[in-house]
């Protein structure tokens, strides 16, 4: 889109980019608070991927909007939201309908996602002749990895690489007669092969033959002080405000966590005009004893080793100092922004602080599993990783007959990963629908067995060099909040705990620990690392919380608005 | 007896299988008493821990309509019901707990002349049997429930009825459970059951259980421990659907049902609401895990804002199976004359609300006390083939 929309914020009117997310624009224009808690705390963009529920806004009326799902594609009425307010008369309502009435797609194949694996995956199958319909939450194709530019393009720096590679895919995509429909939450999975959606206010069922998830990963939390206030975001979530739409989080922004993508988006951030104090790792600097690794990465892939020096030296020539072997301990709010508190990463010693508008944590990942999980698709626990791995055949084919699921979601393996495996799996729920694969396609699945096994060296050799410790609740006080959603702090898990509470639906329902609207994504995995370690038992997939529909929340009357 | 003795207790006075609110009420209750007790209860989600927190009183018109046959049995069980929910109000004194338990009354809406009727009869029969009810026109409705949608033409109106949070009771009442002393065995399936030398032996995955006697507090879960014993007990699970919407202002005072459609409708104090009804939902699995069914949220959800249209913006964050327990309209309370030292605790119908008065007559029983009420209709003897 292009132009610009004016919108109108608590009465104040602000310009947006047409098309940009409403997060983006409020974000542009320094405000950060987006709504107030049960507890009166404030709260604003955090994951910018439509997970957490913290940026909620009221829009145009409506309540409990997310406003980095928003597209500000007309003059929007917003208001900051607050807990629990009134809810207005609404006339009559609707007819009640029953999933008769419910409007049904049945695509021959399915695909949930279009990242760098759904893509890839889709096109795979067309091309072996299925009918395929690929859904997803966001505004643009391309996911996560090859987010798209959603403004522009005048006054705005031109799409980059990584843009234009995700660009092509979807053209090619859409070239081969793929149907791609972006805005669809797809929150609910029901078994056989049944997937209940939103789309533009409206309810769709999804009854495909065979279905492919590639759902990807959302970042993990770090429950340390602060770690909730308006200005602390993710790195995922600061991304996207640049790679959509050309926005900054601040004018001054300090990056840490754990991995690579903190490095790149740095040195975006440096390119776009912020200064960029510091970029904080956890894992220590490369040491000579990690030359295997990097020697393994850079015959993986040069290109992506290519990409890392380029952002050091942006880092560099910006003025962003790099510090290994340091975490975020801890984050206060002052007058005008917020002070940020580092430890070594062994959570004791020196500390150091900086002042900034805006801190982005990006502390690794967690599968985005939950549509698999309410299908009832086996996982098995990875400890090394930390991560629930969903368990599939060498097709992509999981427990459950019928879905096959690929990439990050499955257990994290990259956006490269997923590309390759998306022609893996495409082909193979292709050959299972009946359909048959040329030798053209055969040698293609050949060069990506061949690619997924060398992405997959990159990742280990990648993870060996950036191995750093674990998310530790000595990081917490007892006030520090495990649960954002419904503000359950570390003491109020500890007390539960000393009243011999082992399992975690117990503690869930004694404190409302994952009770909240973002079911748990943030705090389950804290909690259930704190329950395995204190009680000296394994993870599996059901220490963690039952999964639950919807996995993400969704509006009664939008059940109710038919056709 | 294979393999060990349970690490937590090898021998002990009664093991309580089921830790649930009747289990979790009778441990406390005999333990008060100085009789040493185990509570098993094998984690899983189901009835008490799945409960929604509904204090019924007035007969339901869903099970009237499901189970005609049954009706008798409900209507003998009836004056229980207000006993019943005082006696919760009594725990909640008693434990100086918050449970969030709100005595605002039950509304059972219609939405016809011929579903108004319907509640005109049932209303003189409860009335018969003892409960405070009465039926208000539309006007007299928007007095006190000035949100209906347009379809409401009436409604009955049950004084005694209310609604708590069950996590803040059940919570409060594992507290009191401990404190009391028993023994909790949590996360461990209890079973088989087996009678050698005048006791009984309690299989857990984790080593056998001794005890003098033992009581079935599982619900439905009570049918295959006692059927292993040659007892018949014909408990049904039956899982239903919930929702639970994000937080509003107060809106909703009263715990809202409907004469001839499945909805229940209440607002806790956190400000959620909470719709449920009956709908559906089932077990799936070798874990026979309760799962939901998309026809059941599209069909409860859009009922709801049907009934209460201003509830239409607000979102639904979760979904879960409740399940209820259905027997023949009546609770199976109290000694089981084939197998001398086994007791049965089962509410039946509406197994919460009943759950502390229920476990509280089974303890009497148990303490060799005479119950405050007449129990000889919730033998579990009835079931013997005659």
């Amino acid at each position: 889109m292009t132009g610009t929309i004016t919108i109108d914020f608590e009465g104040t009117p602000v310009e947006a980019r047409a098309g940009e997310s409403l997060a983006a624009a409020l974000t542009a224009h320094g405000v950060n608070v987006f709504r107030t808690t049960r507890c009166a705390a404030e709260r604003g963009l955090f994951c910018g991927m439509g997970v957490c529920q913290d940026c909620l806004v009221e829009v145009d009326g409506k309540p409990n909007q997310r406003a980095c799902m928003t597209k500000v594609d007309r003059p929007l009425t917003v208001r900051r939201e607050a807990h629990a307010r009134p809810l207005m008369p609404a006339g009559q309502g609707r007819p009640p309908v029953t999933i008769g009435d419910v409007e049904v797609r049945t695509p021959e194949l399915l695909v949930i996602g279009a990242g760098p694996g759904g893509l890839s995956a889709a096109i795979a199958a067309r091309k072996a002749g299925a009918e395929v319909l690929v859904v997803d939450e966001r505004s643009q194709a391309g996911g996560q990895y090859f987010k798209q530019l959603s403004v522009g393009p005048e006054g705005i720096s031109a799409p980059d690489a990584q843009h234009r590679e995700g660009a092509a895919l979807i053209e090619t995509a859409v070239g081969l007669g793929i149907e791609i429909t972006s805005g669809v939450t797809v929150w609910g999975a029901f078994e056989p092969n049944e997937y209940a959606a939103t789309a533009e206010g409206r309810t769709l069922r999804l009854l495909p033959k065979a279905a492919i998830i590639a759902t990807g990963a959302y970042e993990r939390g770090w429950p340390v002080p602060g770690w909730t206030l308006p200005g602390v975001m993710t790195t995922g979530a600061a991304q996207t405000l640049w790679r959509t739409a050309r926005r900054l989080p601040g004018e001054t922004v300090l990056v840490a966590g754990n991995g690579p993508l903190n490095l790149q988006l740095a040195a975006e951030l440096i390119e776009g005009g912020a200064r960029v104090v510091a970029v904080v790792e956890a894992a220590e600097r490369p040491s000579v004893t990690k030359v295997g690794a990097l020697a393994s990465m850079a015959l993986a892939s040069p290109a992506l080793i290519r990409d890392g020096l380029r952002y050091h030296a942006v880092r560099r020539s910006g003025g962003a100092a790099m510090i290994y072997g340091s975490i975020v301990a801890g984050v206060e709010k002052t007058a005008r922004g917020l002070s940020v508190r580092l430890l070594p990463a062994s959570g004791s010693g020196e500390e150091i602080r900086f002042e900034v508008d805006a801190l982005c944590l990006g502390y690794g990942f967690e599968p985005s599993n939950e549509l698999l999980r309410a299908l009832g698709c086996g996982h098995d626990f990875d400890p090394v990783r930390r991560q629930l791995v969903t368990r599939r055949d060498a097709d992509g084919l999981t427990d459950v007959a019928g879905v096959y699921a690929l990439g990050d979601c499955t257990g994290l393996g990259g956006a490269r990963a997923a590309l390759a495996e998306g022609v893996l799996v495409g082909l193979a729920a292709a050959r299972a629908l009946g359909h048959t694969t040329s030798a053209g396609l055969d040698a293609e699945a050949r060069r990506a067995r061949s690619h997924l096994a060398r992405h997959r060296r990159f990742q280990q050799a990648l993870w060996t060099l950036y191995a750093a410790l674990a998310y530790s609740a000595a990081l917490a006080t007892p006030e520090t909040l495990i649960c954002r959603c419904e503000e359950v702090t570390f003491g109020q898990i500890e007390e539960a705990l000393g009243e011999e509470m082992q399992l975690i639906g117990a503690v869930k329902r004694r404190t409302r620990v994952g009770m909240g609207r973002c079911q748990g994504r943030y705090c389950a995995p804290v909690l259930d690392a704190l329950l395995a370690e204190r009680f000296g038992r394994a993870r599996d997939e059901f220490t963690g919380f039952a999964p639950r529909v919807p996995v993400k929340p969704v509006a009664i009357e939008d059940l109710a608005r038919l056709g | 007896m294979t393999g060990a003795a349970h690490p937590l207790v090898g021998d002990i006075d009664v093991a309580v299988i089921g830790g649930g609110i009747v289990g979790s009420c009778l441990a406390g209750f005999l333990a008060e008493d100085g009789v040493g007790v185990a509570l098993i209860d094998n984690g899983r989600i189901g009835g008490s821990n799945a409960n929604a927190g509904s204090l019924h009183v007035q007969m339901q018109s869903r099970f009237m309509r499901l189970y005609p046959q049954n009706v008798p049995g409900m209507e003998r069980q009836l004056p229980l019901y207000p006993k019943a929910v005082a006696f919760w109000q009594a725990m909640q004194a008693r434990l100086g707990a918050d449970f969030d338990l709100k005595m605002t009354g039950g509304l059972m809406v219609a939405e016809s002349r011929d579903q108004l009727d319907f509640l005109e009869i049932k209303a003189r029969r409860e009335r018969e049997l003892g409960l405070d009810v009465d039926i208000l026109d539309r006007t007299a409705l928007d007095r006190i429930a000035p949100y209906f949608g347009p379809a409401v033409v009436g409604a009955e109106i049950c004084a005694n009825e209310g609604k708590l949070n069950p996590l803040l009771a059940n919570a409060a009442i594992r507290r009191w459970v401990i404190e009391k002393g028993v023994v909790l065995i949590e996360g461990e399936s209890a079973g088989p059951v087996r009678r050698e030398q005048q006791r009984f032996i309690v299989e857990t995955g984790n080593g056998w259980i001794k005890a003098g006697r033992v009581v079935l507090a599982a619900a439905s879960g009570s049918k295959a421990l006692a059927a292993e014993l040659g007892v018949a007990i014909p408990a049904e699970p039956e899982p239903l659907h919930m929702n639970i919407t994000e937080a509003v202002a107060p809106l909703i005072g009263h715990l809202i049902q409907h004469a001839d459609r499945m909805i229940t409708l209440k607002q806790f104090g956190t400000g959620q609401i909470v719709i449920g009804g009956g709908w559906p939902a089932h077990l799936a699995g070798a874990r026979r895990h309760p799962t939901v069914e998309l026809a059941s949220l599209v069909a409860n959800a859009t009922l709801a804002q049907h009934i209460v249209p201003r509830i239409a913006s607000l979102r639904i964050i979760r979904t879960w199976a409740g399940i209820n327990t259905s027997v023949d309209g009546k609770g199976v309370l109290g000694p089981i004359g084939r197998v001398p030292g086994l007791f049965a605790a089962i509410p039946g119908d509406a197994g919460y609300t009943l759950g502390p008065l229920s476990a509280r007559l089974v303890a009497d029983m148990m303490l060799g006390r005479q119950p405050n009420e007449d129990v000889s209709p919730f033998s579990p003897d009835r079931f013997e083939a005659a």
